[in-house]
């Protein structure tokens, strides 16, 4: 079977008739002359008629042969025996190939019960590496280093061999479109025709993101490559998956959560830790006992069983002795299962003495009158006593932009007007890591704050404002998203307590330009009105409450709801530390709070091992960067300014505990059946074996004949008609 | 200015710029060196030949029959004026030209130089003009003013018809009854068997043949390129051809009629001169006044 290459060059066919059509319009620019030796043309062309006309005839065939063996030549025409594609087919390969081997290193692939998964994926890489020829260039694409620079391919098959048998899988989480999408990129850098793209995954099914149709399509068409595309070209890569065989669903016990009961936690008061336990098997009963250390020392145990597909979670109650940054770290004891990466989880805590809030006013008196006076009463009941959160009340006249920076949360109460330049200061304020919590109420100009604040969409304010509703049966909060960290406080029962919360008055937001992934609802009206709602905009939240925060338009500060509804949202809103503590495989310590670059910061890991540590910056801010941290567990920066160590915490992905094989059909589908699965070394070696290259590309050949017809069309032009003009008078 | 003019113009004054090799060249030639077609009285003695009932006694030599008993007859040369007929070819082929003249102009110009020539020399010179048939005949005279006649006759001609030369070479055998010369003048674009038995049966009449073939240099070298429609001057059907394809067929049959024609004047004794249009005519004259 002959195919061809390059197919978009089909239309270079049409050149063909390029001599053809010159010769017709060659006949139509015709010259006249007046002849006198007109009867030795005419012997000329009684002797000669045929064969001047077969002459003719022959050069236009020479010369459309020429164009026609060139045209075919660019469209590489390559010669298959066998192109049969799909699972365990011999793979047609094109000359020489360019290989990008993409490495499913992810923290599934350390499971497995004789030998982890990823030793066999090994063996696979190396059974396919064993299938390329001198000339073919491979190029290794692993998950776990997907951000780090690309590199060019290699020729040096052997030492490539070496070098992934050495491999050890990493803890990162999968991500296959990402791997793929990578993959892609790196053929870019590749310059052999035969293309083949090798994914060598664990075969689990997370990480595959089939729910993720956008990314999926986008990888389909760019795999698809134009359209009449041969497969296995630089256009239309070959896709092979190596992955080891199949053994369907198996048990595993997991730390999928460690987390506090409250958003902000205090010291010297007794805070709640939950630890949540998954079994991912789909039989019998986990069990373990959970192991609560905080800053490695131990702080409580619990046995626990859990039920298969089920999850369970042990509490402990544990009181921070003082303000500072903890390490919290949970671990299953007296019990092994096929991924010990997952038996282990830790998290950074930061417990604050009291959290600094700004109270901007709208309204210039004191008192429990005014915008934000109930707000002020919720958070700090006792002036005199200081709690969790250490408020500062102004009114919106003295309100300037050099505050912000003592501060993690702002509250905006029914202010109607900010300065140009404070919004500016608002919105980075927001993106980098603040909190603001902005209430409406009869002082709110629509009009302004769409205008300035929200931007459509754009601003700080994470919608607009639609326009301002007093409806007639006067609605009450009726959907709580219970889920939030914000109604930590509230338990599954609370539903009645906001039935006496009516709202009399509030804005209606215009959602339709933020996209419904950004906001997030925190509460709703039983009319189906949003009531409050948050979005993230840059490394900060900002919360809306659509009524006011005092009792203008609702009775909610009159009810028993309204203290740790407003505790939970300026909690939340000011619980993120950042640059972040808690960090995934492969990120990096940032540390922004260098008060001294001179004096030199320690790292170390939980072994004690040092970190290396460099000085850079992060959001304009002097900081402390590490390298990678590409292990699961808690590491320890210490600064000689600060009386405490601050604590880091990375732990692996959750998703990657549940080890749910992917079937061959689902891999298939992913890829529109466009891919050739192996299981085993074996059978990768018989399919892709360097004897068995069935394509043989052809357009040296037709080059040379097209090379061999130009001399026969310069012999034939020359015998017509060189010889003539040769013979001068 | 008219044809006289450019006769002298191109021939007496050129002939007269000539160096004086030249000039004597071209005179010693002309003069005195024609021969006489009479035997008979003469001073120059030639030879003897044996006597025939009928012949004059007077031309018998005695001291031959005296020394060895026979009968011989002396024999003289005489020299007379020339009998010269100019041939000149109107047909359609001589109005072709690549460049500013055309085969016939140069041809009438190359007809009235060598009338002027031998009318200079007291030589009797006769123009007959011809395509198909004759056109117009002059017979043979050596005066000043029969040449003004025929440069008028020459002025009149202009090429149209085929081209037959043997035809008129036949009829012209036929009318030319003495001794004389026969001058053609013409691109011989005709059969050339059928040309070259009119020229025998001419020699056979006893006539000295030169023929000057007139053609343009591009008839040779057929330079055009690309498409060209040609059009005969004679009538023929028109032709598409392309140049640069036929150019090598064509020259091979031009070179094939050129090499019949010179093979068959030179088995009849004729003088072939091939006089291009790009060439000076003075130096046609001298080349082939230098051959006689």
């Amino acid at each position: 079977m002959i195919e061809f290459l390059n197919p978009i060059l089909f239309g270079g066919l049409f050149a063909v008739s390029a001599p053809v059509i010159i010769h017709l319009l060659h006949r139509r620019r015709i010259k006249q002359v007046d002849w006198g030796a007109m009867r030795f043309l005419l012997e000329m062309l009684a002797k000669r008629r045929r064969r001047l006309v077969l002459d003719q005839l022959l050069l236009l065939l020479v010369r459309a042969l020429v164009i026609a063996c060139i045209a075919i030549a660019m469209l590489r025409p390559a010669v298959n025996r066998h192109n049969r594609r799909g699972n365990g087919a011999a793979i047609s390969r094109q000359g020489r190939t360019a290989a990008v081997i993409l490495v499913d290193d992810s923290v599934s692939s350390r499971a497995g019960r004789a030998q982890p998964a990823f030793d066999t994926m090994k063996k696979l890489g190396v059974a396919y590496l064993d299938s390329l020829a001198p000339g073919d260039e491979v190029s290794l694409v692993l998950m776990s280093q997907l951000g780090a620079p690309p590199s060019d391919p290699v020729f040096d098959i052997e030492g490539l061999k070496s070098y992934l048998l050495g491999l050890k899988p990493s803890y990162t989480a999968t991500d296959i479109p990402a791997l793929l999408d990578a993959g892609l990129n790196q053929l870019k850098r590749h310059i052999n025709p035969g293309a083949e793209l090798v994914l060598v995954t664990d075969g689990r099914k997370d990480g595959w993101h089939e729910e993720d149709k956008v990314r999926w399509d986008d990888l389909r068409e760019r795999l698809r490559g134009p359209k009449n595309a041969a497969v296995g070209t630089r256009q239309r890569p070959q896709v092979i998956a190596l992955s080891p065989a199949s053994v369907g669903i198996e048990e595993n016990l997991a730390i999928t959560a460690v987390g506090m009961d409250r958003t902000l936690v205090s010291a010297g008061r007794p805070a709640g830790i939950r630890v949540t336990v998954c079994n991912f098997g789909i039989q019998g009963r986990g069990e373990a006992t959970v192991q609560l250390a905080v800053n490695s020392e131990v702080a409580g145990s619990k046995h626990i069983e859990v039920p298969a597909g089920g999850q369970q979670a042990a509490s402990f109650s544990y009181t921070f002795p003082e303000p500072g940054s903890y390490a919290v770290e949970a671990s299953l004891a007296d019990h092994q299962d096929l991924l010990p990466a997952d038996d282990r989880r830790a998290v950074s805590i930061q417990v604050e003495s009291s959290l600094p809030v700004l109270l901007v006013d709208g309204a210039a008196s004191q008192g429990l009158e005014n915008k934000l006076g109930f707000l002020h009463y919720a958070l700090e009941p006792e002036a005199d006593h200081p709690g969790a959160f250490r408020v500062t009340r102004i009114p919106l006249v003295q309100f300037t932009a050099s505050m912000l920076q003592d501060y993690r949360v702002v509250v905006l109460g029914d202010a109607r007007v900010l300065e140009p330049a404070m919004v500016d200061a608002l919105e980075r304020f927001v993106v980098g890591g603040g909190g603001i919590l902005v209430g409406l109420g009869p002082d709110t100009d629509r009009e302004l704050i769409n205008r300035y604040w929200a931007r459509d969409g754009e601003g700080f304010l994470p919608c607009p404002l639609a326009g301002a509703d007093t409806p007639s049966s006067t609605p009450v909060p009726a959907a709580i998203n219970l889920g939030h960290p914000v109604f930590s406080g509230f338990g599954a029962k609370s539903d009645e307590a906001w039935k006496a919360a009516k709202v009399r008055s509030y804005f209606k937001l215009d959602t339709k330009k933020v996209k419904a992934s950004d906001l997030d609802p925190l509460l709703t009206l039983d009319n189906g009105d949003l009531l409050v709602a948050e979005r993230r905009r840059g490394l900060g939240l900002v919360t809306l409450v659509a009524t006011s925060l005092n009792a203008d338009w609702t009775d909610l500060p009159l009810q028993a709801v309204y203290v740790p509804l407003m505790r939970g949202i300026v909690g939340h809103l000011g619980s993120f530390i950042i640059p972040p503590r808690n960090l995934e495989p492969g990120g990096q310590i940032v540390y922004a709070r260098v008060k001294d670059p001179a004096k030199a910061m320690r790292g170390e890991d939980a072994a004690g091992k040092p970190l290396k540590l460099t000085l850079g910056a992060w959001e304009g801010r002097d900081a402390v960067i590490s390298e990678p941290l590409m292990e699961p567990g808690v590491y320890v920066l210490h600064d000689p300014t600060e009386p405490k160590p601050i604590h880091y915490a990375v732990a692996v992905s959750a998703a990657e505990s549940a080890l749910v094989p992917i079937s061959d059909r689902e891999m298939s589908r992913s890829f529109e059946g466009g891919l050739s699965i192996f299981h085993t070394p074996e059978q990768a070696a018989a399919s892709l074996d360097p004897a068995r290259r069935l394509s043989v590309e052809l357009w040296k050949w037709f080059l040379v004949a097209a090379l061999g017809l130009m001399f026969v069309e310069a012999w034939l032009t020359r015998r017509e008609s060189a010889s003539g003009t040769g013979s001068g008078v | 200015m008219s044809l006289l003019q450019t006769v002298q113009q191109e021939v007496i004054e050129r002939l007269g710029n000539l160096s004086i090799t030249a000039r004597q060249a071209v005179e010693s030639v002309l003069s005195g060196q024609h021969r006489s077609v009479r035997r008979g009285l003469s001073v120059e003695f030639v030879g003897h030949r044996e006597y025939q009932p009928g012949d004059d006694l007077r031309h018998l030599d005695w001291l031959v029959w005296a020394r060895s008993d026979r009968y011989d007859i002396r024999q003289y040369e005489e020299e007379t004026k020339l009998r010269a007929t100019v041939l000149l070819d109107v047909s359609g082929s001589m109005g072709y030209a690549s460049g500013e003249q055309t085969k016939l102009e140069y041809a009438r110009a190359l007809a009235a130089a060598l009338g002027f020539l031998m009318i200079r020399q007291s030589d009797a010179v006769g123009f007959v003009t011809c395509d198909t048939a004759i056109r117009d005949f002059l017979p043979p005279g050596s005066t000043m003013a029969h040449f003004l006649n025929v440069l008028g006759a020459l002025e009149q001609a202009s090429p149209g018809g085929e081209t037959s030369l043997s035809t008129v070479l036949d009829e012209i055998a036929e009318r030319l009854t003495r001794r004389g010369l026969v001058i053609l003048i013409t691109d011989a674009f005709d059969d050339p068997e059928a040309f070259l038995k009119s020229i025998q049966f001419l020699r056979y009449r006893k006539q000295e043949v030169r023929l000057f073939q007139v053609l343009d240099p591009q008839e040779r070298l057929f330079p055009f390129r690309g498409m060209i429609e040609f059009i005969g001057l004679e009538h023929e059907p028109r032709l598409k051809l392309d140049g640069d394809r036929v150019r090598a067929h064509y020259q091979a049959v031009f070179e094939q009629h050129q090499n019949r024609l010179k093979s068959g004047c030179h088995a009849a004794g004729v003088q072939l001169e091939t006089c291009w249009t790009n060439e000076e005519l003075s130096a046609v004259l001298i080349r082939a006044l230098a051959m006689r």
